[in-house]
Order: C-alpha cells, then sequence, then structure tokens
C-alpha cells in the first residue's frame, strides 16, 4: 500500500466508507503497509475523535455516529488479534445499564456502540436491570465508571436507588457514576448524586476517558 | 364558542374565545385515577401460575383484540371529558399480537404487525406498560418474510383503525373533539422493525433496499391515514419521532432524501379530503421546522421542554406557518409540581405562543406518572388566564 496508511485510514472512516477502511485495516494485518496492528487501531481511534466531536458541534448526527462506530469496531476486530498493546480495551471497563422498569435500549447501545470502540470494555447488564445486578456487576468487574440510563420519568428514582445501594454496600468510593437519557438532567444528577450527566454518547464516552487516564 | 370551533379557529391562527387545550390522555393509572377505577394488575397475573393461562387466554383471544382495546379507549376519552379538554388524541394501538417467549421474565411478549418486539412491565400501582424493546426484522430477508407473512394481519388491523375512529366520533364526538391519531408513522414503522443501528448499516450498505421498505411504509400509512380519514374526524395527528434530546437522529438532508417524499404524500393526502394535520415528534426538533413547513404539516406537536425545545423560540422560528401544541412538562410540572407553578407555566406558553391563535394548550406528552389533578389544574389555568384578548 503507498501513501500514509495511517491518514488514509482516519480519512476512510470519516468518509463512512467500511469497504475501504476494511482493504486497508488487512493491508496492515498481511505485513503491506508502513504501520504496524497497534498505529492502525491509533489511527482508528484518533478517527473516533474527530467524529465525537463533529457530534457535539452538531456537523454530524446519530446514523453517522452509530454507523462510524460499526466501522470502527469492524475494523479493531480484524486488528485485534495482531495489536502489540491491547488498546481495544486498554482503557479499562465500563459496566452499563438500563435501570429497572424501564426497557429502552437504543440510548444505551449508541453509547456502547461508541465507547465500546473508543477502546473501552463493556459489561452490558441489559434492560430492566434491578439494583442488585448493577451492585453485584460494580462488585465483580471494578469499572472505571458504572453507566445508567434511564428513558422514563417514571424509572427515574432508581437511579437514586442504585446510587443510594452502592453507598450502602460502601461501592460508591470505588465507581464514578454516569448517568444519561431523555427523563433525566444535569439537575437530577446533582439530586441523586452521580458524579456526571451525559446528554449524548460522545460526553459520555469523554467524560468516562478523562476518569481513566 | 363549543370545543370544536374553539380548536379549529385555532388551528386556523385565529384567536378563538380562548386558548383550546388538548389532552394527551392514554395511560391507564390516569384514567383509572379520574374515573376512580382500581388497578388491575395483569403483568402481576401473568406472573402468577394460578391465574396465568386466564389472562393468557384473554390476551390471544383474537375476537375479543378490538371490542377489549375500544373498551379501554372508551375510558381513555371519558377521563379528557371530565378532565374538561376541548379535544383529545385518539389512538388505535391494538395491531399486536400475544406471543410465547421464554427469554422474557413474564414468558410472552407482544409482536406487533410491522415486525416490533413490545415488553410488559408495570408502573408502581401495577397499571401495565407496554415498550417497544427490540427489532424482529434484522436482516433484508427477515423483513421480506415478515411482510409477507403478515400481510392479511396487517390488512385486518388497517380495516380495524376505520372502524375504531368512526366509533370514537360517534360515541364521544359531541362532548370533546378526538384527533385521529396515526401512529406509528413511516420513519418508525421503517426503523424499529430493522433497529436503529442495522437500519443505520443498510441506509449505507444497501439503500436499495432502505428505499423498498420506505416505499412500502408510505404506501401501507397512506391507507391507514385514509381508514382515519373516513371517520368524522377533523384533525389528523400523524406521528414519529424524527429527533432525540441534542438533535435529529439523521442528518436534515438525509431525511428530507429518504422520507422527504413520504412525509408530503402524507400531507397531501390530509389536505384532499380537507383535514388538517398536527405531527407528533419528540426530541430536539429545531432543524426540521422549516421541513415541516417545507412539508406542508398544518402544526406541530410535543414541543418537548426536556430535550431543550423552547416554545416562544420556536414561534419566533416558525412564525404563524405552524400551530404549535404542547410544551408542558411531564418530567417534573405535571408529576410533582406545585399549582403555582403549573399557572406560572400555562401563563409562560400563553405568553410564548397564543398570539393571533395558533397554539394549543398540551403537555408535552403522557405517560403514567402524570397526576390528572394537575392536568385538572392545568386545564383551569387555561380558562382563568387563556381568554382572548390575551391579557399579558
Amino acid at each position: 500500500m503507498s501513501g500514509d496508511t495511517r491518514q488514509n485510514l482516519q480519512d476512510s472512516l470519516l468518509a463512512l466508507d467500511m469497504q475501504t477502511t476494511i482493504v486497508q485495516v488487512k493491508s496492515v494485518i498481511e505485513g503491506n503497509s508502513e504501520i504496524n496492528a497497534t498505529e492502525a487501531a491509533d489511527a482508528i481511534t484518533s478517527a473516533l475523535e474527530i467524529v465525537g466531536r463533529r457530534f457535539q458541534n452538531g456537523e454530524w448526527y446519530l446514523a453517522e455516529l452509530v454507523y462510524s462506530g460499526e466501522i470502527a469496531k469492524a475494523a479493531l476486530e480484524l486488528l485485534s488479534p495482531a495489536m502489540t498493546l491491547g488498546i481495544a480495551s486498554g482503557r479499562g471497563t465500563i459496566v452499563v445499564g438500563t435501570v429497572a422498569g424501564d426497557m429502552h435500549d437504543l440510548g444505551k447501545d449508541i453509547f456502547i456502540n461508541y465507547s465500546k470502540s473508543a477502546g473501552f470494555n463493556i459489561v452490558d447488564l441489559g434492560v430492566d436491570v434491578p439494583t442488585g445486578t448493577f451492585i453485584s456487576a460494580v462488585r465483580e468487574h471494578q469499572p472505571v465508571a458504572l453507566g445508567m440510563s434511564c428513558l422514563l420519568t417514571i424509572t427515574a428514582p432508581e437511579v437514586g436507588k442504585v446510587i443510594q445501594a452502592l453507598e450502602n454496600e460502601h461501592l460508591r468510593d470505588v465507581v464514578r457514576v454516569i448517568i444519561g437519557g431523555a427523563a433525566l438532567t444535569e439537575t437530577f444528577a446533582t439530586e441523586v448524586k452521580a458524579d456526571a450527566f451525559a446528554p449524548d454518547a460522545v460526553t459520555g464516552t469523554d467524560i468516562i476517558k478523562r476518569w481513566s487516564e | 364558542m363549543e370545543f370544536k370551533e374553539r380548536i379549529l379557529t385555532a388551528m386556523n391562527h385565529e384567536e378563538p374565545d380562548r386558548v383550546p387545550t388538548m389532552g394527551l390522555i392514554l395511560d391507564q393509572s390516569t384514567v383509572n385515577q379520574v374515573l376512580g377505577l382500581d388497578t388491575v394488575d395483569i403483568v402481576g397475573m401473568l406472573r402468577n401460575p394460578e391465574t396465568k393461562d386466564v389472562v393468557v387466554q384473554m390476551m390471544s383471544d383474537e375476537s375479543s383484540r378490538f371490542t377489549n382495546y375500544y373498551q379501554v379507549h372508551c375510558g381513555v376519552q371519558e377521563s379528557a371529558i371530565k378532565l374538561g379538554f376541548d379535544a383529545n388524541w385518539s389512538l388505535y394501538a391494538a395491531y399486536m399480537q400475544l406471543v410465547q417467549d421464554p427469554q422474557t421474565p413474564i414468558g410472552y411478549v407482544f409482536h406487533d404487525a410491522f415486525g416490533r418486539v413490545w415488553e410488559f412491565t408495570s408502573d408502581e400501582k401495577g397499571n401495565m406498560l407496554l415498550n417497544y424493546t427490540r427489532p424482529l426484522c434484522e436482516t433484508e430477508e427477515q423483513w421480506e418474510e415478515w411482510v409477507e407473512s403478515k400481510s392479511a394481519f396487517i390488512d385486518k388491523v388497517i380495516g380495524e383503525v376505520g372502524v375504531f375512529h368512526k366509533k370514537v366520533v360517534e360515541d364521544f364526538g359531541d362532548r370533546i373533539m378526538p384527533i385521529g391519531y396515526a401512529a406509528p408513522g413511516v420513519f418508525e414503522n421503517c426503523w424499529q422493525p430493522i433497529g436503529f443501528v442495522n437500519f443505520t448499516k443498510l441506509i449505507f450498505e444497501k439503500p436499495d433496499f432502505i428505499k423498498r421498505v420506505i416505499k412500502f411504509h408510505t404506501d401501507l400509512y397512506l391507507r391507514y391515514l385514509e381508514q382515519v380519514m373516513d371517520s368524522d374526524v377533523e384533525i389528523v395527528l400523524t406521528g414519529d419521532d424524527l429527533a432525540q434530546k441534542t438533535g435529529p437522529m439523521l442528518r436534515p438532508q438525509m431525511i428530507e432524501d429518504l422520507f422527504g417524499e413520504s412525509y408530503r404524500r402524507v400531507a397531501e393526502a390530509i389536505h384532499k379530503k380537507n383535514k388538517k394535520m398536527i405531527f407528533h415528534s419528540c426530541g430536539n426538533i429545531y432543524q426540521l421546522l422549516d421541513k415541516f413547513i417545507e412539508w406542508g404539516f398544518d402544526g406541530i406537536l410535543t414541543l418537548e421542554p426536556t430535550a431543550g425545545v423552547d416554545l416562544g423560540k420556536v414561534r419566533e422560528h416558525v412564525g404563524h406557518n405552524l400551530v404549535l401544541v404542547g410544551n408542558l412538562d411531564v418530567s417534573y410540572l405535571l408529576v410533582r409540581g406545585t399549582r403555582q407553578e403549573i399557572e406560572d407555566a400555562v401563563k409562560k406558553a400563553l405568553r410564548d405562543a397564543a398570539r393571533g391563535g395558533g397554539y394549543i394548550l398540551s403537555t408535552s406528552h403522557s405517560h403514567s406518572a402524570v397526576d390528572a389533578n394537575r392536568l385538572r389544574w392545568m386545564v383551569e389555568a387555561s380558562h382563568q388566564y387563556g381568554n382572548y384578548p390575551l391579557i399579558s
């Protein structure tokens, strides 16, 4: 492959061109490029940061965010076995779930899709997650962050219950809590003593990146 | 002025005697609260081995699906009348069939006619809630198979829609104005049975397939709409959540390219029958306001404050090119707000949007924690402060 593969990889991802991205990734794996798999993965992650900024600035939309995440995921899956440094899950673990009584998973899944591509290991507890399951998962996985999603106003109190349970179980100091979803606001996050409120997947991932540094 | 004239005057951007009100009553908890009914814990009965079989039989009985739904809907309209609303949305949602699903805690889910899975939960009082949880047609092949296998059921549902709306107008139209809600709309019927991540992938990777899905659902939706309009419903509410908390789900130009023609056809079909169209979309819709006007919509509903939508800002942007409906908060105000807070919010909404007509006071949405007493306070505040000419 000729030229600057790192730049080409970024360009193809930002052009939302799955096919070209995968061709370039395969070329890296086969040793036909001037960069190695870890450097290629780093290029993909950098491109995703540009995606995130574009989304936050309102230049890109949910569909582009989701599809670029899919391209990055496919590329990183191919690169992973050939990488010398484990960038794919190098940033740490996030435990994520939608609170009890709430079955909505779109926002949660978009967050998972994006944060996974950004290098986090994700433990997805699914929807309608009871408080006890959040607590057990935090104890078991010792994540950088616990993310709770909530679309319904009626289930918003569940967020506070989980945070209270973390305190009761002496786990509040070992994990940071981030919340998001249509029913939640910054004010609500303060009320229930969450560490952060994320209005979207990119902001949420950025906040957790800072926590993981 | 009576309720119907009040609503239609506002829809024409003229000032009626007072600002009209529209109810978004739908949830059983609201109906129970207004009509003093006891909660029927259907989810609890489905979980209980002693009652499960009877409930499953009742919920699976195809012959009573329409009648049972209509009976529940009568409570919805009665509640809206009792609360003093001028209009209330009227939605036929019995397009689902009970299906065994061992993966879920209850063991049963609903599959709707279009290819979605709906799971049960209950609110804290025990009323059943239904949530769309996942798609049934993640691939092109699954979608084709679904559409073919369900065509008879879809036809049946479309027939029922007409009967339903006729009956609602006949039974309640002398006491309230039913707004014929044709939902879900084209966008949601296209992506939800496929799932958002898959749908997005297919937009980029199989655009011809997606165009076929959109054409199919646009044609189907127009048939659905014809049925709604064959009743004496005068205002049709079409429903699609095109936006989420921070903005449109797809780039506005992509929405135009994929769905613009569909929405134009929908608006034209409604206007051809001399009816008015209100479009329901949750989320932050600022970037779509010009499109709504361009597509020919008469009004828009939810104007969701939790997605950052400011009623005054919307009015400033659209002028009197769109009737605005909604905007009163259902995350706090109509759940736990004080009477004074509700009065203040009503006054602000009237100030922001009601001058010259073209505003219908309403909550931004419904859900089971919305308190009926607070809805009543909202309606009463509109009677107190919403008389034209508006004072402040």
